[in-house]
């Protein structure tokens, strides 16, 4: 799949998130790892059948090895006190139109072709070769150095909507696909058409908690949806726009600043003119 | 050299044609009886006996409000009627002291038990007998036996990936990856 | 025909190659390609109903109105309640790890009894219970000799403990220092209020915070987000104008329209500044002190004298003031970290003079619940208590420690101010029970430990957590039954005191909730089905301006170290009460915990001014403690202050949060306000030097 040969879909779910109103609280972040089913950052690894190969795992704070689907950056406009502003940016997965990740894969374990266009990984099928994060110029996919565990009676809590993986397999962000499967499941025992899900059928798990209403998702196709209109307000732009990777994730801030990290402009660069 | 000789002359096909054949009939008929490890459910459940008391298969198999699917009844549920003992069946006594007096959940062996990375929906598949994938246990009144996989652990009856792509792509319904996976 | 080598080699042969038409290879590679999918230590999931199941959180300090996600009736994760209007479906990152929290290893897993130390051995609750009565049977005959420390601000079980000591003849009932203590003890003792002070911040049209970081970490926090969030509709211009002023550019300021920086210890010298201006602009107000007001302000905070105060620039202040004048429906939130009457009641007299008490989006004075447990201690005097003031006394041997203290979901030996000072205090008294669901550095040192459940496994309430503008009720039933031999404390209470031959007037906790709710005419059912009772209105009454205090009090301490300490709370680190849950570490930077050192924030010019740069080891130097950190250049922190993060450096705990940084309660510097007689810890010092 190469450039403007991107699948059609009628549905295409996508996020607007406000940077402006993020205040970067971490909510999004903890109801993303319990959706999930990752993992709290375990020093060691009691239960190993192979002590001898067990040794300490990473700390938390080295976010290299962190499993963070859903990251909250930090920004800053980098000036002095007291002109300082910081501004927090949530990213999840950009389930982008052209997919950077998808074509690079060799067993394609990760695809674009469901309607709704979420990018999609599969765990068994994942050999591990990291192609994908490679290509990725979010940096939204995370590979498991470890094999996930939880703290004694901790694994009696997880959630039904996620598989666990092992070591090995690479995995990011599906906006919480299992409650897209739901939400259909939902609309059909209904009655209503599980391929026109009604607003607010469908919300993945940091929409829903975020306390400042800082995340909309809906359908970017359907005008009807919040998103479809928030996506083209004069407030909008995408990360990374010039790559023309068409990411379902929007942003939106009436601070200029914001919006040129948002794509990694020069100095002195001036925004290329919006696309939608 | 002399030896050799006559043996070659001697029809090399016999030994391999009778080695081809006993591992073939050997192989298709102990190999399954090894791989498989034959298992009774916890609790002699009789269908037979439930329907004749009038009860539908809804009421114990439904969907939820939300579409889900109740496949198999809680404690609670059967406690809805199995206060105490009903009937004479050992099977019932069975349930009734080590099941549900200690409020612990029957391990039933699930026959189509699918892997955490698999989402099915049975809604999805509302249209269908339940007998075109699940044995049909509703006319049975001594569950039939479960064979379970000694190197996967899933029963001999869970679908694979094939018979469910192939029925979907017959039907010409999506088979994109996170149709069915989670 | 013979078998010889030759033929039993064909013959293997033949049988590898009939092997190769019956399934056994492709079957067995398959088979194995699925075993390596399922190695046995990677946990299956739980097949059952999905359902959420409404409660409320007691994790932060101001309580969430949560749902419960449950499976198969197993809880799983935790989400916010759209229906009650202390959520509307948000939820702070602490009760977000509720589910979590519930299995935490951190839990205590039934009643402990101290053999020696840090050596305890489980004892059954009859066993525990008894040695408690004993102790308590002695203590009884003299105020004083026993005291109770009541970690949770908002809930009835503090009407069944205070109740309890009244009947034994105490009346040491605390609440944990924070922002309703301080409030409520300011506005009631400072500026002779009555009800329950609240900020209508939802019918706002312009909020100055002054030190509240509202949209993190004061008050109730979720409910303050919302707020914002209604009037900051996506895309569009904002209804509301937000401004956040004090010493560091939290995550509050960083949504803010304004980052007003004002130095640590100054927010009421810097409100007064612009009490002062609106008086200048013809503002009055009919409180009785008025006339003393005025003449204090205009004398003692002009612009000129608010700037070597707070740092703030004379334009800067004229602005704020403008933009306070402009405004339609004003409110000003005054912060309280840092405890103190001062920076409340300045905060509140600003509101007062711009005629926004009791007005729509003001600050209100909210009714309260009706008590229902007889003998139960009034607001007023539990607010009044002053822990803090209390355990230095004990500590300096000014006053008698108690014999027996009991800790209810508080942690004092981490959390209060000048930690070391006060934990030695608490160390003084005879016997310490600590009523803790975690195993907390309190607990950790107590005699006897009697765990509470979780508040997923009891029965709980939130009746208006501090800061809300609205009389507010929620009630939480238990969504699970408890896997751990722990009792709900309220309870544990009812039965000790029928015990020691009390009469509380209630068996159990849950008829104590069921009068509540009478009470208050809301509805069980209802309630328990996660809606909260709302009810508009509010307490009518005068307040004074607080002058006479404000006289004294308004003024920054003198500086007794070169850097002062602005303490920065973020609620995903913790909160003084419940430390780092298990999945939020991932969630904490690595400029603010760099392994198990944490990071303490500094400007530019600051980290000049002290010869350090980004990463360099600094210890910092307080008067009653030291704590290790690394520097983190931030231009967010005003020049001359050092911006600290509480939360970190516990000693007890799991490892998520165990031996993670430093405790900076222990660098602040506890002293007695003059004016109101609290103690505050605002405007602290310290020494920062390079290791």
């Amino acid at each position: 799949m190469s450039h403007g040969h991107a699948k059609e879909f009628k549905v295409r779910w996508g996020m607007v998130v406000d940077v402006d109103k993020c205040t970067g609280c971490g909510a999004c972040m903890v109801a993303c790892q319990v959706e999930n089913n990752i993992s709290p950052m375990v020093r060691q690894d009691k239960e190993n059948y192979l002590p001898s190969m067990t040794f300490e795992r990473d700390d938390p704070s080295n976010k290299m090895r962190t499993l963070t689907w859903l990251m909250v950056y930090e920004l800053s406009n980098r000036k002095d006190y007291p002109d300082h502003e910081v501004a927090f940016l949530p990213r999840p997965c950009m389930q982008c139109g052209n997919p950077a990740c998808v074509p690079v894969c060799p067993v394609v374990a990760t695809d674009k072709n469901e309607e709704g266009g979420i990018v999609s990984q599969i765990y068994p099928r994942c050999i591990g070769c990291r192609y994908c994060m490679a290509a990725c110029p979010y940096h939204a996919r995370y590979f498991n150095w470890f094999d996930p565990i939880w703290p004694k009676g901790m694994d009696k809590a997880l959630s039904p909507r996620t598989s666990v993986r092992p070591r090995g397999v690479v995995e990011k962000c599906n906006f919480c696909h299992t409650r897209f499967l739901k939400a259909k499941e939902r609309a059909r025992q209904e009655g209503i058409d599980p391929n026109e899900l009604p607003e607010g059928y469908y919300t993945p798990a940091c929409v829903e908690v975020c306390p400042t209403g800082a995340i909309t998702f809906g359908d970017l196709n359907n005008p009807e949806h919040k998103v479809h209109q928030l996506a083209h307000g004069k407030y909008a732009f995408r990360l990374l726009e010039k790559l023309g990777l068409d990411p379902q994730v929007y942003y939106l801030t009436k601070r200029d600043w914001v919006r040129k990290q948002g794509d990694n402009y020069l100095a002195n660069e001036e925004p290329h003119a919006k696309k939608h | 050299m002399e030896e050799k000789r006559a043996s070659k002359g001697s029809g090399g096909a016999i030994p391999f044609l009778i080695g081809f054949v006993l591992s073939a009939v050997f192989l298709w008929i102990i190999f399954p009886q090894v791989i498989y490890c034959q298992k009774d459910q916890p609790i002699r459940f009789s269908h037979t006996v439930h329907k004749e008391q009038g009860m539908e298969c809804s009421g114990c198999h439904f969907f939820r409000e939300d579409g889900s699917y109740a496949g198999l009844p809680s404690n609670e549920q059967c406690a809805e009627c199995h206060t105490d003992l009903m009937g004479q069946d050992p099977a019932e006594a069975k349930y009734v002291k080590e099941f549900l007096e200690k409020g612990r959940a029957v391990p039933w062996l699930i026959y189509q038990y699918q892997p955490d990375n698999v989402y099915f929906s049975h809604k999805a598949h509302d249209g269908f007998e339940c007998t075109d994938c699940h044995p049909n246990l509703g006319d049975s009144d001594t569950p039939p036996p479960h064979y379970r996989n000694v190197i996967t652990g899933y029963s001999k009856q869970t679908m694979k990936m094939w018979q469910c792509e192939r029925c979907h792509a017959e039907g010409g319904v999506s088979n994109a990856c996170y149709v069915c996976h989670k | 025909m013979g078998l010889n080598r030759r033929r039993f080699i064909t013959f293997a042969v033949g049988g590898a190659v009939g092997s190769l038409f019956t399934p056994v290879i492709w079957k067995l590679t398959d088979d194995v390609s699925i075993w390596t999918q399922n190695w046995g230590w990677i946990p299956r999931l739980k097949k059952g109903a999905d359902s959420a199941v409404p409660t409320v959180s007691k994790l932060c300090a101001s309580g969430c109105a949560v749902k419960v996600e449950t499976v198969g009736g197993a809880p799983y994760g935790t989400k916010g309640n759209k229906d009650n209007p202390l959520s509307g479906g948000g939820i702070c990152p602490l009760c977000a790890s509720g589910a979590q929290l519930m299995n935490s290893p951190a839990r205590v897993k039934g009643p402990m009894k101290k053999t020696g130390e840090g050596k305890y051995d489980p004892v059954s609750w009859d066993e525990a219970l008894e040695v408690l009565a004993a102790k308590l049977k002695s203590a009884a005959g003299g105020d004083g000799k026993a005291l109770f420390i009541s970690g949770d601000d908002s809930g009835t079980a503090n009407e069944v403990f205070s109740a309890f000591m009244a009947k034994l003849g105490q009346s040491g009932f605390y609440y944990m220092p924070g922002e309703a203590q301080a409030a409520g003890r300011a506005w009631r003792e400072t500026m002779n209020g009555s009800g329950q002070v609240g900020f209508d911040i939802e019918d706002s049209d312009c909020v100055l915070f002054i030190g509240a970081d509202a949209l993190d970490s004061w008050g109730p926090t979720v409910r303050n987000q919302k707020a914002f969030d209604a009037t900051h509709p996506l895309g569009a211009e904002a209804a509301a104008k937000y401004v956040y002023a004090g010493p560091v550019q939290t995550r509050t300021a960083a949504v803010c329209d304004k980052w007003v920086p004002v130095a640590p210890g100054g927010a009421a010298a810097f409100a007064l500044g612009l009490a002062a201006i609106l008086i200048k602009n013809g503002a009055s107000a009919s409180a009785a002190d008025f006339a003393e007001f005025k003449s204090l302000v205009l004398a003692k905070f002009t612009p000129g004298q608010v700037e070597k105060m707070t740092g703030v620039k004379a334009a800067v202040l004229a602005d704020v003031a403008k933009t306070l004048m402009e405004a339609q429906r004003p409110v000003v939130v005054p912060g309280a970290l840092g405890g103190g009457a001062a920076g409340f009641a300045a905060g509140a007299a600003l509101n007062v003079l711009l005629g926004r008490f009791n007005a729509k989006g003001g600050m209100v004075a909210l009714p309260q619940a009706p008590k229902v447990v007889s003998g139960a201690m009034g607001p007023a005097q539990a607010l009044g208590n002053d822990l803090a003031g209390y355990l230095a006394a004990v500590a300096a041997g000014k006053a008698k420690a108690p014999e027996v203290a009991m800790v209810y979901e508080a942690n004092p030996v981490y959390a209060l101010p000048q930690a070391e000072t006060m934990s030695a205090g608490l160390a003084k008294a005879g016997f310490v029970v600590s009523f803790s669901t975690y195993l907390d550095e309190t607990a950790a040192g107590a005699d006897l430990i009697l765990p509470a459940p979780h508040p997923y496994e009891r029965f709980d309430d939130l009746q208006t957590p501090y800061g809300l503008g609205r009389f507010t009720y929620c009630l939480g039933a238990p969504v699970a039954e408890p896997q751990l031999d722990v009792r709900s404390t309220p309870d544990v209470i009812l039965g000790l005191a029928a015990k020691l031959g009390q009469d509380l007037g209630f068996e159990t906790f849950e008829d104590v909730l069921k009068a509540k709710v009478e009470a208050i005419g809301g509805n069980w059912d209802e309630l328990a089905a996660g809606a909260a009772f709302t009810r508009s209105g509010q307490v009518s009454g005068g307040v004074s301006l607080g002058a006479a205090t404000l006289g004294q009090a308004a003024f920054p301490a003198k500086a007794t170290a070169p850097v002062a300490v602005a303490p920065v709370m973020r609620l995903n680190v913790g909160s003084g009460h419940v430390a780092t849950p298990p999945h939020n570490p991932t969630t904490i930077r690595d400029t603010e915990l760099k392994g198990s050192v944490m990071c303490v924030q500094v400007c530019k010019a600051t980290a000049k001014q002290l010869g350090v740069s980004e990463g360099s080891k600094v210890k910092l130097t307080g008067a009653g403690g030291e704590c290790k950190a690394l520097v983190h250049v931030f231009e967010g922190v005003m020049p001359g202050v050092v911006a600290v993060p509480l939360g970190f450096g516990h000693t007890a705990w799991d490892e998520f949060s165990k031996g993670k940084g430093d405790n900076v309660n222990k660098i602040l510097t506890a002293r007695i306000e003059p004016g109101s007689g609290l103690t505050t810890w605002a405007g602290s010092t310290v020494n920062v030097a390079k290791m």
